[in-house]
């Protein structure tokens, strides 16, 4: 271990981190997004950081890079700690990098200004061409034009930018990418992980977020996997297999036994240009794509919130203009995001469950503390809820009880026809997962038909008696069995391509 | 008693600071003027904020959505005029009513219209109408002052009932009917969910643009309204009678704690807000203040106003933050719980 003390750039002892997390908690309220996690990453290692939504992979890149104020703990670079509430600019100028998904460029200014931007020193205007130059060339963009406005370059080129930025800062010794690739060609992919092993080899300490299990096994040498804030495996990749990878990936997921409760009517129907999706009463039915895909588009086109697809409900056509629409006809959706289009932040936990059903019942003109109360009572018994009572603020809940109340408001005071679920264990412990599980199977058991559309296999292989894998219009069904998650896994990668190409973004509008 | 933490404790006496300091500017009056502190003085004062009240509960719903109206000002002045104008031709206080809510009724639906269903900028479109407005009132009278008004109408401005002014009961009305949409109906709950989170109350199939113009249309017809007892208590109409409203109004509106970027209000609040307007005029004007001072201390106040709307957010959060977080760590260690403190969070 370093030595705590040693003062910021002085050269670590040998054997110690070049990037190193202790004890590194960090707690949004009552949420704790990353507990207890250390970590020392070698110079020239590059560590893959995987984990599902809300593991706490993305606020550990946030806190190293100053965006974000981490509650206790220590970030270490070459043995050093950085002062709790440095700022970003301080940080980088440390050397330590962040690629993000989506450059944070100015895109209506140019190359050259954003290169400079909130850089003191910046020098003579000639220097600086030069300087910028020189920073483009050493991260392989000397073809990227200095006086265009950054909207006008690819996203592989607008990244090329960011990481020059970095470089503009000196030696690049933490460089930290958070889903770099995502959006990304395979050409562009492979390119810049031809950088990123150069970056390792000039020592630099790389840590590498993504979703794509490929493009970790591409290029990474030890796998660290996040949950809940916990570290839960820490390996090597070498002999990884992109199954026992995904296997990994999983660790807390139950897989239990299902007992199927179809019946025979079909609730639903949605035509794609690729294929059909149905699914009957008492049935849980999967959708499984890339993150952002079409999964969701399938359960907002149903809820009348996104594009119009041809869709059949009890073998009429469907055609709902608004919410309001599919609400009355027994549709309910869970967005996936439940901070952003789900909860309502300032609602206490029972209105946020009673909300949409006080109009049109004799509370809508009169309610008060009990309106509800025995309803919401209910579906916290049902669903476990772990917290303090019904009339304090949702968000005074932790993540995975904030989702149950959003379970619960589509799930008991009015029973559905076709429950929707966008993605509803993502970012949730072990624990909330099984009791959401066994809800939804509950319902399904009463008769009620549930789609979730979700892009982590697990959670579809977790609770859904048959699945279909969606991707660019294709669909491919996928029975259940004791290698669901695998068979889903492989079934993408099928549509991916007629050559077994690997699995290329879907275009979301 | 249900017993109550320290957190709830906080809470409450932030939440009613303006109460509070009203109280505390009250008394300080009443000790430099005793003529402040009578029961007719309190009459007074209710009586010159009622029209004011009438103006700004309205927007306080307006401003919970998320949207500001500015044009309240004008709207009760052109509402005034027109009116007056129908009044005076007619004789018939009945039309002069009728034309009024009309107006009122109208220039809201425009503003809803415009910010909820083409997204514009309400600051913008309101500002707009402000002016437009205001100078259709000075065209249609020339910057004359009306007169001549029916005496049944200028009756009503004086007029009692069971010995209470009619102003006053008018505003009880209002802030009753305001308190109880907010806090008891479903309308009142959506109305803060769309100023919380729009989209979220979208896909609640509530029906988000639809409220949006509603609460505008209120604030419309109560602003022409506000303008037409205004008329009937100077038993005139001024081209001038609501101008400055507008912003009067969103003074008491945030001095009431309701949450600027929406979501977030209390009728309790925005009347203790209005109280202390009133207070603020009325003690100024007995101590013999110049008119001039209490433009600035209205300025300061609105100041004041935003300042404290911001704290107080970030107060409460922190407040219900700190007792989530003692929850949980007190699940988290499995710590029995004090046996008062386990019946308050049963009820709570």
């Amino acid at each position: 271990m370093a030595d705590v003390n040693a003062p910021v750039g002085a050269r670590p002892p040998a054997g110690a981190g070049r990037f190193g997390l202790r004890d590194l908690t960090v707690e949004f309220g009552a949420t704790r997004a990353v507990n207890k996690v250390t970590l020392e990453i070698q110079p020239g290692e590059i560590v893959g950081l995987l984990g599902h939504n809300g593991a706490g992979k993305s606020t550990i890149v946030n806190v190293a890079s100053g965006a974000l104020a981490w509650t206790s703990g220590q970030i270490r670079i070459d043995g050093a700690p950085i002062p709790r509430g440095s700022s970003p600019r301080s940080i980088a100028e440390l050397g330590v990098t962040v690629i993000h998904q989506e450059p944070a460029l100015a895109g209506n200014l140019s190359v050259l200004t954003n290169l400079f931007l909130g850089r003191r020193r910046s020098g003579a205007l000639t220097a600086r061409r030069q300087r910028a130059q020189a920073a483009l060339r050493e991260v392989g963009g000397e073809s990227i034009p200095l006086d265009v406005p950054v909207s006008t370059l690819s996203l592989g080129q607008r990244q090329l930018v960011d990481l020059a930025r970095g470089a503009l800062s000196g030696e690049i010794r933490v460089l930290m990418l958070d889903e770099p690739t995502a959006a990304l060609g395979v050409a562009e992919t492979a390119s810049l992980h031809a950088l990123i092993r150069s970056y390792a080899k000039k020592d630099a300490a790389v840590v590498y977020i993504s979703h794509r299990l490929v493009d970790i096994l591409d290029v990474c040498q030890r796998i660290v996997v996040l949950e809940s804030g916990e570290v839960v495996l820490d390996r090597s990749a070498a002999g990884l297999s992109l199954a026992e990878l995904s296997q990994a990936l999983a660790p807390g997921v139950v897989h239990q036994e299902l007992v199927g409760t179809a019946r025979a009517e079909e609730v639903v129907r949605v035509d794609l240009p690729g294929g059909r999706i149905d699914a009957r009463a008492g049935e849980v039915v999967g959708l499984f794509g890339m993150a952002g895909g079409e999964q969701l588009t399938v359960l907002e086109s149903l809820f009348g919130v996104g594009p119009k697809l041809p869709t059949w409900l009890d073998g009429q056509p469907h055609t709902p203009k608004r919410p309001g629409d599919a609400l009355r006809r027994g549709i309910f959706m869970v967005p996936p995001d439940r901070d952003r289009d789900g909860l309502l932040a300032d609602f206490s936990g029972k209105t946020n469950v009673m909300l949409p059903w006080l109009r049109g019942s004799k509370s809508a003109w009169w309610f008060d503390r009990r309106t509800g109360a025995s309803i919401y009572q209910n579906s916290r018994e049902v669903l476990n809820v772990q917290g303090p009572g019904g009339e304090v603020p949702v968000t005074t809940f932790s993540g995975g009880n904030r989702q149950k109340h959003l379970l619960a408001r589509w799930m008991f005071p009015a029973k559905p026809r076709l429950l929707l679920l966008g993605q509803p264990t993502q970012g949730v412990d072990v624990g909330a997962k099984v009791d959401i599980v066994r809800a939804v199977r509950l319902l399904a058991a009463d008769g009620v038909c549930v789609l979730v559309a979700s892009s982590e296999n697990d959670e579809i292989a977790s609770m859904c008696d048959r699945a279909y894998v969606l991707r660019d219009g294709r669909v491919a069904p996928v029975e259940r069995g004791p290698e669901m998650a695998t068979a889903l896994l492989d079934a993408l990668l099928q549509l991916s391509g007629p050559s077994g190409d690997r699995p290329r973004p879907v275009e979301t509008n | 008693m249900r017993p109550i933490s320290m957190d709830r404790l906080k809470i409450m006496l932030v939440q009613n600071g303006v109460f509070a300091a009203m109280i505390l500017m009250a008394a300080l009056f009443g000790v430099l003027n005793p003529r402040f502190l009578s029961w007719q003085n309190a009459v007074t004062i209710l009586q010159q904020v009622a029209e004011l009240g009438v103006v700004a509960l309205p927007v306080a719903f307006v401003v919970m959505t998320g949207q500001a109206d500015l044009s309240v000002g004008s709207i009760a002045t052109l509402g005034a005029v027109l009116g007056g104008l129908t009044l005076v031709g007619t004789g018939n206080a009945a039309a002069g009513v009728a034309v009024t809510l009309v107006f009122g009724l109208v220039a809201g639906a425009l503003n809803g219209f415009l910010v909820a269903y083409l997204r514009l900028n309400s600051f913008v479109v309101t500002l707009g109408f402000l002016s437009v407005w205001g100078g259709i009132a000075m065209v249609l009278t020339n910057g004359k002052t009306l007169t001549g008004l029916p005496d049944d109408f200028k009756a009503f401005g004086t007029a009692k009932l069971v010995g209470i002014p009619v102003q006053i009961v008018v505003l009880a009305v209002v802030v009753a009917v305001a308190g109880y949409l907010l806090n008891r109906t479903a309308k009142g709950q959506e109305i803060l969910a769309i100023g919380g989170n729009a989209r979220a109350a979208e896909l609640m199939g509530i029906r988000v643009q639809r409220t949006q113009m509603q609460v505008f249309i209120a604030a419309g017809v109560f602003a022409a309204l506000a303008g037409l007892m205004l008329a009937t208590k100077l038993a005139a109409v001024s081209p001038t009678v609501g101008s400055g409203m507008e912003l009067k109004a969103l003074t008491v509106v945030l001095l009431g704690g309701v949450s600027f970027a929406g979501g977030y209000g209390r009728i309790g609040g925005v009347a203790a807000g209005l109280l202390f307007v009133g207070v603020l005029n009325n003690g100024l004007v007995i101590l013999g203040v110049s008119p001039f001072i209490q433009t600035v201390l209205v300025g300061a106040t609105l100041v004041a106003a935003v300042l404290m709307d911001s704290s107080i957010q970030r107060f409460v959060s922190a407040a219900w933050a700190n007792r989530g977080k003692r929850l949980a760590e007190a699940q988290r260690l499995g710590r029995e719980r004090p046996a008062s403190q386990q019946t308050q969070e049963v009820n709570a």
